[in-house]
């Protein structure tokens, strides 16, 4: 059922040449199976791959109509939706360089990214995109934007605005007029010429824009279906939801790489509110997540469990504490036994079934979490519940792929073994991963300096991540830079105790700092849904996010989740003391990356009264 | 899609009334259950369940108007009445005083449904001019209206105290109401109407869940939950307050026509206010916008006298006649009022209610909501 990619030998070079020249070979050879799915006006819309790339053909048309030629960056800034991927492998189709933004960009840095792209056209999603977009005084290089959805656009008189449908319908057009123009460019792209700009979050500095070749991305979608199937193939087509942004490296190894490896169907979630709804639905083979989704299902999990009766909450915790046994021995050895698979078997009729069918999880064969570290607990969890999820490590400049656990080849709290062979891994005198591969980005978009920092002569990616090997496995520390070392001396991992509180399913955001200070202390911000719920059952009335983060009761309880994740450290590594976030942390105000993730500098400038106040 | 049920490609799909394979291969076992289970019932009990599948379509008629559309009828028993005369004279036999035409089955009872329809339909421009409190009023004059025409229209209904047979149960020279004989099988006259009232209240419900799933029903629960909000969205009330009033008496005219067949006579005094209250505690009982519900509900009030009897005697205090303490007819009544007082508070939703919780309690499994 599955079109898989044929297997070579490992003396051959890369067979694939381009992710279009993919989509062409899978269009032909399995025209009418299914390769995405849209919900709009409440039903899953369907598109097959033979109409996939058709699509692909116009945009590809359209574009080069707009006088986008080879080497020229398009940018797209939307959540994930059927037109993105159509814009991104059109672009590629006709070899020039696909830029993703964030739908949550906020317009200071859509101004940067578009201008340091030098983007020629801009496939905007809707009204709000398109208003950063033309909020930006000067963009000399921005020719043409492409909106999406109409609504609002419509009475805008900017002349480099088009709509969508105008733009497909002139690409048809043009179609008709030179039917083999967008094959001959497939043919003979060059495999080692930029494919994409993917731009890296940056917590420190601005971003900055890898580039990945045709090549990077071949390479990856080669490589994609030992590891997202390494869990089994399904009985029929892999269903794919499509929810991580494709802008970012771990979304396009899913959507788009492996979709186009396995002939998946990619099914895009209405929008990030709706993801657990539409992953009931779906039920995706397949499912990458980063620990913030995963942590927030397991907060998910347990607070429904405080609320359900007696009898269920009964099954729930017997079953779940012999699953912990059984996902250990899974972990360790790669079976449950026999006595562990009845257990399971049973434990499965009874609760781990249905839970997993509201979680969208139930024909889940792998699931992985990547992107951030996450905590072993988290991980343990989900094995118990039947769900098989496995930690794996990758960064942009690697193409995504880097390291993984896999079924029976895993280890708690490592981020597992290189993928394959032909990823070589090895630490540096101060435990910096070093990694070659044919991953290896092509270096920083006109940034040399930063690129020749990151790639060394010998072709060894310098990741900026600590880390030891125990048998193969890797167990990262933390990020170089965010390493803390104590007025006494001692080197301290804040992510590691940043995520034992994260375990918690009332912490939502921790932040540990002790940088040259005597102790460690944490800015801890509350999960609001969880800490309401608690609030509410113990009838403590509040109004706001800063109001509940304030009452007495919280900072206990908190206080509770601080002094449990503490049990697990040394002395030197115990959080003190700890003040609550009086706000709830966001992209827009600077504080999160648009990946979610800590800028640190910016909250210690802006929390630093509180920071002073824990030393005092 | 296989193996995953919630994801819909089709409206089609997402609109279905058994959507999963499990749903109908239960609905066929139930239907089976149903249909085998008048080979060993007792003659007694198959009139008895015979009544109730009547009395369903009968409150499955009101639901429709009162529970979907959210129109206060109180006229149900002049609707029901005007199917039961309709019936006869459509289907029953002609004598000196009385108009009968003698059709077959398969035309009498349409036609008693089109008649009594086509009468709610013309009362009903008068009744969308009023809400709630005024239309249940104006509905109850209707009642008064039946009964008076009811007594006097001698030729159709036979007059008071004589009453008339209602239309003959009869097709293709078959007879429904007398006991018969297939491939050597002698099949009895009860088993023969138990099957007949079966395969009606079937298409019956089928027909009215297609309605309420459907445009018309969509419209008739937005008429029902803000009449203006609903002319707002470009609904036009008048036609759809018409349509739930003619559809809704089809369905009495159908349930009246079929519902003395069973006993074999018709009097005139039995369309009153108390027939009308009885449909009324049906919907109540078994569940307001539910079709499930009204079939649950005619059940339940049907078979309670049955069972109430049954009590009697085996019960202290309890006695069937009316000599002791408390008479099997008396804690009828008081059951009866007992249960309406005790829906309305503690279970709105009725039966059906009932059942949606604990279909719920196991959907929402290992969670409680």
């Amino acid at each position: 059922m599955t079109a898989t990619i044929e297997k070579r030998s490992p003396e051959e070079s890369i067979a694939l040449k381009s992710l279009p020249g993919r989509l062409r070979e899978l269009a032909a050879a399995r025209s009418d199976d299914i390769a995405l799915r849209e919900k709009e006006f409440g039903i899953w819309q369907e598109t097959t791959y033979g109409e996939f790339w058709l699509d692909v053909q116009a945009a590809a048309m359209g574009l080069w109509q707009l006088g986008v030629r080879p080497g020229d960056k398009v940018a797209i800034q939307s959540e994930n939706r059927k037109a993105w991927v159509i814009a991104d492998l059109a672009t590629q189709a006709i070899q020039a360089v696909s830029v993703g933004l964030y739908a949550t960009n906020p317009t200071a840095e859509v101004a940067y990214l578009l201008e340091h792209s030098e983007s020629k056209v801009l496939i905007a999603e809707d009204q709000e995109q398109v208003d950063k977009a033309l909020a930006v005084e000067s963009l000399p290089d921005l020719e043409k934007i492409v909106y999406v959805e109409p609504r609002g656009v419509r009475s805008y008189t900017d002349p480099r605005l088009m709509s969508w449908n105008a733009f497909m319908a002139a690409g048809r057009a043009a179609m008709a007029d030179e039917p083999h123009r967008v094959n001959g460019l497939v043919d003979t792209i060059d495999s080692n010429e930029t494919a994409t700009l993917v731009y890296t979050s940056g917590t420190t500095g601005p971003p900055k824009g890898a580039m990945l070749s045709h090549r990077n991305l071949s390479w990856v979608t080669e490589s994609a279906q030992d590891l997202i199937g390494a869990g089994g193939l399904p009985n029929g087509q892999p269903q794919l939801l499509s929810y991580l942004p494709l802008c970012h490296v771990f979304g396009r190894l899913y959507d788009v790489c492996g979709a186009l490896a396995m002939g998946s169907c990619v099914n895009f979630a209405e929008s990030i509110e709706t993801v657990v709804a539409d992953l009931a639905e779906i039920q995706p083979t397949y499912f990458p997540a980063p620990p913030r989704i995963w942590e927030k299902m397991h907060a998910l999990v347990n607070i429904r469990m405080a609320d359900a009766s007696f009898t269920k909450r009964a099954l729930y915790k017997v079953f779940l504490k012999a699953g912990m046994k059984n996902a250990d021995r899974l972990l360790a050895t790669g079976s449950r036994g026999f006595v562990g698979e009845i257990v399971h078997a049973v434990g499965y009729v009874l609760v781990f079934r249905s839970l997993q069918r509201k979680l969208g999880m139930q024909r889940c064969q792998q699931a992985v979490s990547g992107a951030a570290p996450i905590a072993p607990e988290v991980i343990r969890f989900f094995q118990a519940i039947g769900i098989p999820l496995y930690e794996a490590w990758g960064m942009t400049e690697t193409t995504a792929l880097g390291t993984s656990n896999l079924p029976g080849s895993a280890r708690l709290g490592t981020i597992g073994k290189a993928v394959n062979e032909e990823v070589e891994i090895r630490l540096d005198d101060d435990g910096e991963i070093l990694i070659r591969s044919p991953g290896i980005f092509q270096g920083y978009f006109k940034n040399p300096e930063a690129t020749a920092e990151t790639i060394d002569v010998d072709g060894w990616m310098h990741t900026g991540d600590i880390a030891e090997k125990d048998d193969g496995f890797f167990r990262i520390i933390d990020r170089k830079k965010d390493i803390i070392i104590t007025a006494g001396g001692k080197n301290v991992s804040p992510s590691e105790i940043e995520n034992k509180l994260k375990v918690s399913p009332f912490i939502k955001e921790a932040m540990v700092i002790g940088d040259r200070r005597k102790y460690l202390t944490a800015l801890i911000g509350i999960e609001l849904d969880t800490v309401s719920n608690w609030a509410q059952r113990k009838g403590i009335t509040f109004t706001t996010y800063r109001d509940l983060s304030e009452k007495p009761e919280v900072i206990e309880l908190i206080q509770k989740q601080v002094d449990a994740a503490n049990e697990h450290f040394a002395r030197v590594e115990t959080v003190k003391k700890f003040a609550l976030i009086p706000k709830e942390l966001d992209h827009e105000e600077g504080e999160l990356t648009a990946t979610q993730k800590l800028k640190r500098k910016v909250l210690v400038d802006r929390f630093s009264e509180i920071i002073e106040q824990m030393y005092r | 899609m296989r193996g995953r049920p919630a994801l819909f490609t089709r409206y089609e799909a997402d609109s279905a009334m058994l959507p999963t394979t499990t749903q109908r291969v239960w609905l066929g076992i139930g239907l089976v259950a149903v249909v085998g289970a008048a080979i060993w019932l007792p003659r007694d009990w198959l009139i008895l369940i015979a009544t109730a599948f009547i009395a369903s379509i009968g409150v499955i008629g009101l639901n429709l108007v009162t529970g979907y559309a959210g129109q206060v009828s109180l006229g149900h028993a002049f609707f029901l009445g005007v199917g039961a005369y309709a019936g006869a004279a459509f289907g029953g036999e002609a004598t000196e005083k009385l108009i009968g035409m003698g059709l077959d089955v398969i035309w009498w009872v349409p036609l008693a449904g089109i008649t009594a329809g086509l009468i709610g339909a013309a009362i009903a421009p008068i009744a969308v001019r009023l809400r709630g409190l005024y239309l249940a009023f104006l509905t109850l004059g209707l009642v008064f209206l039946g009964e008076h025409i009811f007594r006097e229209w001698d030729s159709v209904t036979g007059g008071p105290g004589i009453g008339r047979k209602p239309g003959v149960l009869r097709l293709a020279g078959w007879r429904f109401d007398l006991d018969g004989e297939i491939a050597g099988y002698a099949i009895t006259r009860e088993q023969q109407i138990y099957w007949l009232t079966l395969i009606i209240l079937v298409i019956m419900a089928f027909a009215a869940k297609n309605i309420v799933r459907s445009r018309i029903g969509r419209a008739f629960a937005a008429v029902r939950d803000r009449d203006i909000a609903a002319e707002v969205m470009g609904i036009d009330l008048t036609r759809y307050k018409v349509l739930a009033f003619g559809v809704s008496s089809f369905y009495a005219g159908v349930a009246g026509a079929l519902l003395f067949t069973v006993t074999g006579f018709v009097n005139t005094n039995s369309f009153n206010l108390l027939l009308s209250f009885t449909y009324i505690a049906m919907v109540v009982i078994g569940g307001a916008a539910s079709i499930t519900g009204s079939i649950m509900g005619a059940a339940f009030l049907t078979l309670l006298p049955r069972i109430i009897d049954g009590l009697g005697g085996a019960v202290p205090f309890l006695e069937v006649s009316s000599t002791g303490l408390l008479s099997t007819s008396q804690l009828e009544r008081i059951v009866f009022g007992a249960l309406i007082i005790g829906f309305l508070i503690f279970e709105p939703n009725g039966l059906n209610g009932i059942w949606m919780r604990l279909r719920n309690y196991w959907k929402a499994w290992p969670f409680s909501y």
